[in-house]
């Protein structure tokens, strides 16, 4: 029955007590198919980067399951959830991605090392490359401007080929040009090597380049366009952005 | 406002504000208590022969307890870089910074002085009752309240506190906030000139120091040792970040070679912070140097003149320099645990590219071990220059009485304070919620 690599079943995050209580998420449920590329679009604090956190086993939900490959997630211990980490979902955050100590290049290998790999350093090369961080590998999160950083950190989880990538909002630091390029990496992950992919943006024209794209506000998913256009997207979007 | 700021900053840097208090806690105690002892003493003619060890080893503590408030200061107030920056990128004047630096410092250099003020009492009874049990001071030392001490005591708690924040907030305003926030790694310079003075002038103070001992009457070898010994530490714990960032690319492959994954992040971690690595090591190296100075040139000494302590006699020496080595102990810990501390962000980072726990425990034990072990060669090595210049004034030979056993324990308890800092301080970061204070 399992098509899904990352299934959603009743997921509800609530932060905060009392008065303050916000409630991110509620009673979402959805499915990621294996090899599909999924945008995730909606007002700023509606709930995408906690739905990411949710999906990726970065955040417990308070209520409902997260399937990885069919396994819940939700009562993994800290041992297995490591490995899930490592070599199953690769994650980029909006910001703060990279161990300062390091330089971009040894940043790219960790997961690899820390599971004991070697890893293949003409890719390691390549992949910087394709980023736009040639010459640059040897450059530590310092020495490198914000965009720079959220490439080493997208190079990062692409690197270990993971079945799933969350990336939050990867292009929002970057130009035109190095954004289609990121577009077009995640892309072929999907295409070429099978992996899935979910990606939150608040751009319509990044958002094109995904199979589906998913309408969030206040916690819920409100809507869901199959292959949509940008026009169709900003309509959706009602000029709120 | 600045009442509200100070307040949430102090909320914020709890761990590294404990530590900073039972620093200057303690060594207001050491101090006093050391002070008290030796106002006793004078009053007894008997006690003239020991007097000289015993403000010997009230000079030791004195001197550690500088050290260590200084360091741990200073840490305590570089530490908070990113919030002064901050602050200072919202619209804090320097000048506004620099007086809740203050205010922060003489709160704590007060309480911390009074309270060791009161601590110093019972402790200098305590060392009047070892001293009567190893024989120093058979009759006892009787410990009267004379005011001396707790101001001598007093003025290292706040005349030490204040100066050394002060010197901190200035460093930390001088950087400008951008620079500060853009990373707070590896952009500051390994050297600053004034550092770099500083300890080559010291260094070059103690290489007189040792230079001149051979040629001294046995009497005031050992104090000239003790002296020389202090006189390196100062220059090796300013000159210590170039050495730790060898030691640290040294240690750390080897490190790595054993376990790619947490010893090669370990490495690295020393490597581009060495100043930081340093803050650890500095205890480390203080208490090797001067507990087998002090250890030795008494074993040395009494080798030289044919005598040899046995039962409770022979514990003599250990019992005069312990509270200053068990204070640096606790200094170990105390800035391990804040240097680790620092590190919460980065732990929680590593764990969500998938560090095992396990594999996170290595990796802060490896950092530990790296700084421990440079900080032992450090202190061995000055320790070892002393020593050898003293057996040469004694003996005529470049020779030096030492006991393996003590060295070997020395340096495990230096070892195991450390991993028991780091792996404390660590916890909350290594096991608890993953997005805990990380917004985005
Ligand atoms: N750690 C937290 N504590 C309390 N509330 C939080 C926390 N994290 C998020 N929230 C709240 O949960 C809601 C959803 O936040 P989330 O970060 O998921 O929004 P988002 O859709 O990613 O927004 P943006 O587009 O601005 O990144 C917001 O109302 C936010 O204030
Ligand atoms: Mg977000």
């Amino acid at each position: 029955m399992d098509d899904h690599a990352v299934l959603l079943e009743g997921v509800t995050r609530t932060y905060g007590r009392g008065a303050t209580e916000v409630a991110a998420l509620r009673q979402v449920s959805v499915g990621f198919r294996r090899g599909s590329f999924t945008a995730v679009m909606g007002p700023s604090g509606s709930g995408k980067s906690t739905l990411l956190q949710c999906a990726s086993g970065l955040d417990r939900p308070d209520a409902g399951a997260v399937r990885v490959a069919g396994r819940d997630i939700t009562r993994f211990g800290e041992k297995e959830l490591a490995t899930l980490r490592r070599d199953q979902v690769g994650v980029i955050f909006q910001a703060f991605n990279l161990v300062p100590s390091l330089t971009a290049w040894q940043n790219v290998i960790l997961p690899s090392r820390l599971a004991g790999r070697r890893p293949d350093p003409s890719r390691v090369r390549e992949l910087l490359r394709r980023v736009g961080l040639a010459g640059r590998e040897g450059h530590r999160p310092a020495q490198l401007s914000g965009g720079q950083q959220q490439r080493v950190a997208i190079a990062r989880a692409l690197f270990g080929r993971p079945e799933v990538l969350f990336a939050d909002e990867p292009t929002g630091a970057l130009d035109r040009g190095t954004g289609h390029e990121v577009l077009a990496l995640l892309r072929e992950a999907v295409d070429a090597f099978g992996q899935t992919v979910v990606m939150v943006t608040h751009d319509p024209e990044a958002a094109t380049r995904a199979d589906r794209v998913l309408f969030l506000t206040d916690g819920r998913i409100v809507d869901v366009l199959e292959r949509p256009s940008a026009e169709q997207i900003g309509m959706r979007l009602g000029g709120r952005r | 406002m600045t009442l509200v700021l100070a307040w949430s900053n102090v909320r914020a840097n709890r761990t590294s504000l404990a530590a900073t208090f039972v620093a200057v806690l303690l060594a207001v105690t050491l101090v006093g208590g050391s002070g008290l002892v030796v106002a006793g003493a004078g009053t007894r003619d008997e006690l003239n022969g020991v007097m000289g060890l015993l403000v010997l080893s009230a000079v030791v503590s004195g001197f550690v307890s500088v050290f260590v408030v200084a360091g741990m200061l200073s840490l305590h107030v570089l530490r908070q870089r990113r919030t002064w920056a901050l602050l200072r990128s919202v619209g804090m004047t320097p000048r506004q910074v620099r007086r809740l630096i203050t205010a922060e410092a003489l709160v704590v250099g007060v309480l911390a002085s009074a309270a060791g003020c009161a601590l110093a009492v019972p402790y200098a009874a305590l060392m009047s009752a070892l001293m009567r049990m190893t024989g120093l001071a058979p009759g006892g030392i009787p410990v009267g309240i004379t005011a001396v001490p707790f101001v001598l005591a007093s003025v290292v708690g706040v005349a030490v506190t204040l100066p050394a924040a002060r010197v901190a907030a200035r460093k930390a305003v001088r950087v400008g906030p951008l620079e500060v926030l853009r990373e707070s790694a590896a952009q500051r310079r390994l050297l600053p000139w004034p550092r770099a003075v500083i300890g080559v002038v010291a260094l070059a103070g103690g290489g007189v120091l040792l230079w001149l001992i051979p040629g001294l009457q046995p009497k005031n070898a050992a104090p000239t040792a003790l002296g020389a010994t202090m006189a390196l530490c100062v220059g090796a714990s300013a000159l210590g970040p170039v050495a730790l960032r060898m030691l640290g690319l040294l240690l750390g492959a080897v490190a790595a070679r054993l376990d790619p994954g947490a010893g090669m992040l370990a490495g690295s971690s020393v490597v581009t912070q060495p100043r930081r690595a340093m803050s650890a090591a500095s205890p480390v190296m203080l208490t090797v140097a001067l507990a087998c100075t002090f250890l030795f040139a008494v074993a040395t000494s009494d080798a030289a003149a044919g005598v040899t302590r046995t039962g409770e006699a022979a514990w003599a020496a250990p019992v005069l320099v312990g509270s200053a080595v068990v204070y640096t102990v606790i200094s170990v810990l105390n800035a391990t645990a804040m240097t680790m501390d620092e590190r919460a962000d980065e732990i929680r980072l590593l764990r969500t590219v998938g560090i095992g726990p396990s594999q996170l425990v290595r990796m802060v034990c490896w950092e530990t071990l790296i700084v421990t072990t440079a900080g032992t060669l450090l202190g061995t090595g000055i320790a070892a220059a002393s020593l050898t210049a003293l057996g040469t004034a004694l003996t005529g030979e470049p020779w030096f009485a030492y006991s393996l056993p003590q060295y070997a324990g020395l340096v495990a308890v230096c070892a195991v304070s450390g991993l028991a800092g780091g792996l404390v301080s660590t916890r909350g970061a290594r096991r608890g919620a993953l997005l805990a204070g990380s917004p985005g």
